[in-house]
């Protein structure tokens, strides 16, 4: 028995010893085909994989390898990173797991509770970790930012963000840059004030901070109506971009507080639902770019800041596109914040399209009322938070897209630290249910080239591979393949629980992999031997 | 097993907690009651209404609740759910004082604002397993059809405005879970039911002989989900007035006794 255990615990650390990750390694991750090593797989969000031996014609063969059951109830959204024969993956309620990538077992397990005042808006998810050397970077519910040695998932320091007790929360996945590990926040449906922050991934010293609202003498507070910007949310909860040539981080930032009654925040509101790009030493504001000025639905810019290089309008870019909340895809120019265009993907109705200044062209009464407005898209866009996928092979850019409307009603709310900071809600429309779609585009353009339709809302994000494939999953439990190309369903398992994530892929020991969370599980699919 | 049991002490810990008070301090407080109603219409309006007159749960804008009418039965609710509906308990994910909150707010409505009933409960008992057959489609505990809505607590869920709705106008408003699935068969039928499923890839239904049928997409002609109700909506002429009324009458009698779930 104890030479078992011995035997074992060397076989493991052998396993784990293998964990490094340098700054090189990030830079060149797209071309690491055994690994996983980011949220977005590489700098620029593409979370395309261009391994091919699961391809449009032989995916209808995949089975599943192992399955992982994580025993925690909640919403499963993580990205797992994959490195050297372990996959990470993080659950619900701080939680995280190393797995043996070849049998799924489990090789550690950390978690740390969460306190039982803590408020929170939309369950206890978490996206992911990121990597460095051999330490795991993680957020925690708390508002703290934890880093854990891959090889044992023992917490080598933790700090602290933000205070929970005020409203403050985190599920992001953190981001690597350079020696910084780079998070987000949560907050603004309890009207905190929001931020960016870097971390010195070693020591865990906040090496700087940028508010996405600006306090007095900054500029951009003129844009909030007396001291309404102390509770202006402006939440950054899913994880931007990077480009080393720029050194310029992008990020997204959400709703501003209250999310639907504009009446305690004259003003455009600044930066909230917002492009940013920082510089990535110093957290200095190079450019924002924002798309809903004075927002009252809720619409979140903090989608996937995906970095393309194409050409618009017959002029090479070096372009940023993102599918926003809203309604409106849009494409800017990462070096300066120039707006390009925007598109519209689904039924809008509070906005006859976007003007050449990149601001909202408003329809006039669409604001929420205490008896109810009916608006289009319903709460959560349009195309919410969930992964997005850039294929250079097909030169397509993918996302989902809530379809529909939904009554929003207004109320003005006073202030409580620490509780809801709404200004009301939403209701659906009877006999009307919002439906959904996946969605691909020509990225330089915004023309459609293809849409998925899907009975419900979707719930996962997406994957692309060099198989010509598109990964998905929907709220009832189905994990699929479509081609990339066409759109066309080629393959699909009922996996028993909502996929709420995006689905990873990689090689090991020669063989292709794709992964995918579901339910309460992580599923691992491959072809046959 | 230990993590269960810490689990189950903790949650008896935030309840007993939250029950030092007997009713909520927050009566009269207009910040402390619109906090409680903004956090009402994110938590409860999906099922409450967002006017907290009802739809999928009980409206509760009638100033009475079926579990007790004090503060603090209001209270245990919403911490504690209601084991054996659909009311979940939200005591871990509320702290205790956001809960008062939503008491201070649902206090805010004063008993009395339904119509008062008109008709016999009797007689309409006989309306509805007799004359109109409404037990046909509808159960009450065990007796009836499976084809509609369970109706043996009705009389806790809905007002009686809601209810002479749903009786005349049946189409007006639905259960949020509540659709009809059409498939065209293979080889030409039309089979039409209640949903009991519907994805990207699959329906299951259930046809007015109680069967339940399932169907791939790609085994069909076609498919569809049509938000609307097999009720008929003839009963404004079939039954008189005072049917009508006696028949509300006893759906209000409907309250889950007598062994019901």
């Amino acid at each position: 028995m104890k030479l078992r255990f011995v035997i074992g615990t060397l076989l493991v650390s052998a396993l784990l010893a293998q964990a490094q990750v340098s700054g090189d390694n990030l830079l060149r991750s797209q071309q690491d085909d055994e690994s996983w090593l980011m949220y977005g797989r590489n700098y620029s969000a593409w979370r395309h994989s261009p391994l091919k031996e699961i391809d449009t014609g032989n995916v209808h063969g995949i089975v599943p390898v192992w399955i992982f059951q994580s025993g925690v109830l909640g919403k499963l959204q993580t990205t797992p990173l994959v490195r050297d024969g372990v996959m990470y993956v993080t659950g619900p309620s701080n939680h995280a797991w190393a797995l043996d990538l070849k049998t799924g077992r489990e090789l550690w397990h950390y978690s740390e509770p969460v306190p039982g005042d803590l408020a929170y808006c939309c369950g206890q998810p978490n996206r992911g970790v990121a990597i460095l050397e051999n330490r795991l970077y993680k957020v925690n519910m708390q508002a703290t930012l934890v880093a854990l040695d891959t090889r044992t998932g023992e917490v080598i320091w933790e700090v602290e963000s933000a205070d929970y007790r005020k409203g403050y929360s985190n599920t992001v996945a953190p981001l690597i840059v350079g020696d910084k590990v780079v998070i987000g926040i949560a907050g603004a449906e309890f009207g905190t004030r929001d931020f960016i922050d870097a971390y010195d991934a070693k020591t865990g010293e906040r090496v700087w901070r940028f508010w996405t609202v600006p306090g007095p003498g900054e500029p951009g507070n003129e844009t909030w109506g007396g001291d309404s910007w102390k509770r202006g949310g402006a939440s950054t909860w899913i994880t931007g971009s990077y480009d080393p040539e720029l050194n310029l981080i992008y990020w997204g930032t959400g709703n501003p507080g209250p999310d639907l009654d504009g009446s305690p925040r004259p003003g455009d509101n600044l930066y909230s639902d917002s492009m940013v790009a920082l510089d990535a030493d110093t957290g200095e504001l190079r450019w924002y770019f924002q798309f809903t000025p004075h927002d009252v639905h809720d619409w979140d810019s903090v989608a996937d800041p995906v970095l393309i290089d194409m050409e618009v309008d017959g002029q090479p870019r070096k372009a940023l596109v993102q599918a926003n909340r809203n309604g409106h895809f849009y494409a800017l120019d990462r070096q300066s914040g120039e707006f390009l265009f925007a598109r519209a993907y689904t039924e809008v109705n509070w906005a006859d399209g976007i003007g050449p200044d990149g601001r909202p062209i408003l329809i006039p009464g669409r604001e929420p009322t205490d008896e109810g407005t009916l608006t289009c898209p319903g709460m959560g866009g349009g195309h919410n938070w969930h992964a997005t996928t850039y294929s250079p092979q097909t030169g397509l850019y993918y996302f989902n897209s809530g379809d529909g409307c939904q009554i929003y009603h207004g109320a003005t709310q006073e202030y409580v630290e620490g509780e809801y900071y709404l200004g009301s809600a939403m209701e659906n429309v009877t006999g009307e249910p919002r439906e959904g779609s996946i969605i691909a585009v020509d990225p330089s353009t915004g023309d459609r080239r293809w849409r998925f339709p899907l009975v419900s809302p979707p719930s996962s994000g997406l994957l692309s591979t060099g198989g010509g494939l598109l990964f998905a999953g929907t709220p009832e439990g189905y994990f699929m393949a479509l081609d990339a190309a066409t759109g066309k369903p080629l393959w699909h398992l009922q996996t028993g629980g909502p996929v709420r994530a995006p689905a990873i892929s990689y090689r090991f020991a020669g063989r292709q992999y794709v992964a995918s969370a579901a339910g309460t599980s992580i599923f691992v699919f491959a072809l046959p031997q | 097993m230990r993590w269960g049991i810490l689990c189950l002490l903790a949650a008896c810990a935030a309840a007993a907690a939250g029950q030092e008070l007997q009713s909520s301090p927050y009566h009269g407080d207009p910040v402390s009651i619109g906090v409680g109603k903004a956090t009402f219409r994110l938590r409860c309006s999906a099922c409450h209404g967002i006017h907290a007159d009802g739809g999928q749960g009980p409206a509760l804008n009638r100033g009475e609740f079926a579990a007790g009418d004090t503060d603090l039965a209001i209270y245990q609710v919403i911490a504690n759910g209601v084991p054996g509906t659909e009311m979940p308990a939200f005591g871990r994910r509320s702290t205790e004082e956001n809960i008062w909150r939503i008491v201070a707010f649902l206090r805010t409505f004063a008993p009395g604002d339904d119509e008062p009933l008109q008709g016999d409960a009797e007689r309409g008992a006989a309306v509805f397993w007799d004359q109109a057959g409404c037990g046909g489609c509808h159960r009450v505990g065990q007796r009836g059809g499976l084809f509609g809505p369970a109706l043996t607590r009705i009389g806790r869920a809905r007002s009686v405005a809601y209810l002479r709705d749903a009786l005349l106008e049946p189409a007006k408003d639905l259960p949020p879970d509540y659709f009809v699935v059409s498939v065209e068969t293979a080889d030409g039928r039309t089979v039409r039911g209640i949903g009991l499923g519907y994805d990207d890839f699959s329906a299951q239904l259930m046809d007015s002989t109680g069967r339940v049928r399932s169907y791939h997409r790609g085994e069909v002609e076609s498919m569809e989900r049509e938000f609307t109700t097999l009720m008929p909506d003839t009963y404004g002429d079939s039954l008189t007035t005072e049917q009508q009324e006696d028949l509300l009458a006893y759906m209000q009698s409907l309250r889950g006794e007598g062994g019901a779930p």
